[in-house]
């Protein structure tokens, strides 16, 4: 009897029916049948992924369990857990979230975060004093923490200590930002090749002011959002920063140059174009790796101060490690991040391996701190970036920090185009009321977000009638 | 030897029509039975059935699922409130959406002024009867339509490198000015950077659609024309346009739909939109909120918006192209 719809029909038929049995067949055999393992662990950084393994496979022995770690890239890992949170999908038990991304998990009521609420657990272990205080801010919203700080991430100047010698210049009398600016512009006007080109700038500074203009704001004590999560980049030091930074990036007080990531930024290090580098701890492998043409030609000085006395580092990124509320086993999550994080036994190994200082201050006597750096002219890095520790400004974290850093890059990029367009007159009051109005901007969008006023929560329920076939 | 089956047939008069015949063929009358008839009629529709379900379930369902969204706000699996039409409001009146919609109707113009004519330049040179290496020159112009625009962003995110960037070192040799020029810091040059990369990106592929049409143009008319007289230009303008005018037609709304839904280029090239949101585009703007807020309301509200323009869009110039022919 032959198929009633041609051979070809039958023939696609078959092929389905085949290939759909396979790939059954193949999902009921793979190693993930067997039973989901006792916790995954993703994160969003190789390096990160690479030093975490061998303590994950002591981990599984101690306790006899299995521990997958997995690593998805950053934009990935956000947008998964995201979608996957918002439907209510199955998510990893634990994940390394990204500085300035939880505030994209908390943007509704705080019992709708996905993420297990750690402050408990955070006080119940003493973390809270045993870390640098000011490193929960980044992982907390309206007084929760809901991830575990990975860092410190103090900012220290990175330099090319022979080029700066040859000039002459003593990095231990660049206490303030205007004697940094002073001799920097002394580098910028020497035209070596008679060209009327600068042969050398004196700092790398983001043309657009990017995450500069935040970090220099936070270090002259402003800030982008308040703890109670209002927007606050529309505050005085901020003016101060912006009209401080345009005049670094145009006009005849220039002594900046922005030289990117990547090849462009190690063609500019090595050809020693920039002098300057603003330098946060997990910076310093990068260079490393990036132009190792330039091992002990380099050294590190702590960021110039805005006033003499006044704080010499800020900070730049962070990765926190949170708890999904999906975690089968929460416990056993705590331990793992316990002891990948805060364990001082393995910690020194851990910066040897990514020269990222733990906020652990137990760990900072750890002999791998205090080792010379090659690259770095033989300094103690891991000990200057634990000097600078506890000066590290707090910074909140918001749901809304994407929008108001570029709101900050708004107002800057408008207060520069009307210096470059007419001078510096008025320049101070126009950086003012262009932060006024982007933070503003900022305001009316949080506004809109209904589940943060008071009392409009809707739950489904509520919300069921005039919702329906919404999920 | 013969069919015992339809050997009666023989016997049918003509007159008597299929419906005697199958009266006294067994098989025949199987065969046109009620359950071959329904066997007929719904075998079309198990052909479709597998692209109806896969349109059902991933483009009407998703598309009315995000009509009803975008008239909502959430939070989560758990939490939704309806705010009528607050998402479109809101987008209307926000100036950001009003800066994306400038650039992306920028770009598209760019697109339609810029790159056709050239697209439709070079399919001219190459479609010449002389000519040596045409098809290198054709592959050439046409590869980098084939590395898609993370690449070609990741690469111009390179070639306008101030100080080290070719085209900036180019430009300098060239005519002694541009070598610290900010191509992606500097607001007012971001959306001629993405011109420019769009270019290197979509003239060849465009030209191979123009150089398809021209090879169709009836060369017969081509030569009356010149016999008559006519100069290339003319000939140009009044036998090969009106030749591939359908051609350009389908050229120019494909174009101006492709531009706004400009979103990697300007991303990659960028790292972001660029300083003040100047290569921000309305996929873009969509992407910030749908992405980076976890507002899908309000992203599903730009959605719509978008359509509805670009629907327009298509409209307006297929009507005005028909008008065109027309005339």
């Amino acid at each position: 009897m032959g198929f009633p719809y041609g051979t070809a029909p039958l023939v696609i038929l078959l092929i389905a029916i085949v290939s759909g049995a396979a790939a059954m067949l193949s999902e009921a055999t793979s190693p993930r049948a067997d039973g989901r393992p006792d916790l995954i662990f993703a994160t969003f950084s190789k390096e990160h992924a690479a030093a975490y393994q061998p303590a994950v496979e002591r981990f599984e022995l101690e306790h006899g369990v299995d521990v997958q770690l997995q690593v998805v890239s950053q934009r990935a890992l956000q947008g998964r857990l995201q979608s996957s949170m918002q439907v209510g999908a199955d998510v990893p038990d634990m994940v390394e979230l990204l500085d300035g991304t939880l505030g994209v998990f908390a943007k509704g009521p705080v019992e709708d975060v996905g993420f297990v609420d750690l402050t408990e657990h955070v006080h119940r272990e003493g973390l809270y004093d045993r870390l640098v205080t000011s490193r929960f801010g980044k992982w907390s919203s309206r007084g929760h923490i809901f991830a575990l700080p990975h860092d410190v991430h103090s900012v220290m100047l990175a330099y090319r200590r022979d080029l700066v010698e040859d000039l002459g210049i003593d990095v231990s009398m660049l206490t303030t930002w205007d004697e940094f600016c002073r001799v920097g512009r002394e580098v910028v006007t020497k035209d070596l090749t008679g060209d009327g080109v600068p042969d050398r700038y004196m700092i790398d500074l983001p043309a657009d002011g990017g995450d500069a203009l935040r970090l220099l704001m936070l270090q002259r004590g402003g800030a982008m959002f308040d703890e109670a999560g209002n927007v606050a980049f529309d505050n005085p030091a901020a003016v101060d920063v912006i009209d401080w930074y345009v005049r670094r990036v145009a006009g005849e007080d220039r002594i900046s140059f922005p030289a990117g990531w990547g090849q462009n930024l190690a063609k500019a290090m090595t050809d020693g174009l920039v002098l300057f580098y603003i330098c946060p701890d997990w910076r310093l492998k990068q260079f490393e790796s990036d132009v190792p043409s330039l091992a002990g030609k380099m050294a590190l000085m702590p960021v110039p101060a805005w006033e003499p006395g006044a704080r010499r580092t800020t900070t730049w990124g962070g990765t926190g490690l949170a708890i999904t509320k999906q975690c089968g086993n929460p416990d056993l999550a705590w331990k793992l991040a316990m002891h990948l994080y805060y364990d001082p036994a393995q910690l020194g190994e851990r910066f040897a391996q990514t020269l990222i200082l733990p906020p652990l201050k137990q760990a900072w006597t750890e002999p791998q701190i205090d080792a010379p750096s090659p690259v770095f002219s033989g300094m103690r890095v891991g000990r200057a970036y634990a000097d600078l520790a506890t000066q590290v400004p707090e910074e909140q974290s918001s749901a809304y920090m994407t929008l108001a850093v570029a709101k900050l890059s708004e107002a800057y990029n408008n207060a520069l185009a009307h210096f470059q367009a007419g001078g510096e007159a008025n320049l101070h009051e126009v950086a003012r009321n262009e932060l006024k109005s982007a933070a503003g901007r900022v305001r009316t969008v949080m506004e809109r977000n209904r589940f943060l006023r008071d009392g409009a929560e809707i739950p489904v329920a509520a919300a069921a009638g005039t919702a329906k076939g919404v999920r | 030897m013969s069919n015992p089956t339809l050997t009666p047939t023989a016997t049918i008069p003509q007159t008597a029509g299929i419906a005697a015949a199958t009266a006294v063929v067994p098989k025949q009358q199987r065969r046109t039975g009620g359950g071959w008839r329904w066997k007929v009629r719904v075998t079309p529709y198990l052909f479709l059935l597998p692209y109806v379900l896969t349109t059902l379930v991933f483009f009407l369902y998703p598309l009315l699922h995000a009509t009803v969204l975008a008239f909502f706000q959430t939070s989560g699996p758990g939490r939704r409130v309806f705010v009528g039409t607050e998402n479109f409001t809101f987008v209307l009146a926000d100036p950001d959406f009003r800066k994306a919609l400038f650039n992306t109707c920028l770009f598209a113009v760019a697109s339609i002024a810029v790159q056709l004519p050239l697209s439709l330049g070079l399919a001219m040179l190459l479609n010449a009867k002389h000519g040596r290496m045409k098809a290198f020159f054709r592959l050439a112009i046409f590869a980098p339509n084939l590395v898609g625009q993370v690449f070609v962003g990741i690469l111009f995110a390179m070639l306008f490198t101030p100080r080290y960037g070719l085209f900036n070192r180019f430009l300098h040799e060239l005519i002694g000015w541009g070598l610290e020029m900010r191509w992606l810091g500097d607001p007012a040059l971001v959306m001629p950077a993405v011109v420019i990369a769009s270019l290197w990106l979509y003239v060849g592929f465009n030209m191979i659609y123009f150089l398809a049409a021209l090879q169709n143009v009836d060369q017969s008319l081509v030569e009356a024309a010149r016999i008559d007289g006519a100069d290339p230009w003319d000939i140009f303008l009044n036998v090969t346009l009106p030749s591939i005018a359908p051609v350009v037609t389908f050229v120019v709304v494909t174009s101006t739909i492709g531009s706004f839904q400009l979103f990697e280029l300007p991303y990659t090239l960028l790292q972001g939109f660029g300083p003040n949101n100047s290569g921000l585009t309305v996929v873009g703007y969509l992407y910030n909120y749908a992405f980076d807020s976890g507002d899908l309301g309000t992203a599903a509200a730009v959605g719509w918006l978008l359509t509805f323009v670009i629907l327009m869009v298509s409209l307006a110039q297929i009507r005005l192209s028909r008008k065109v022919s027309d005339d």
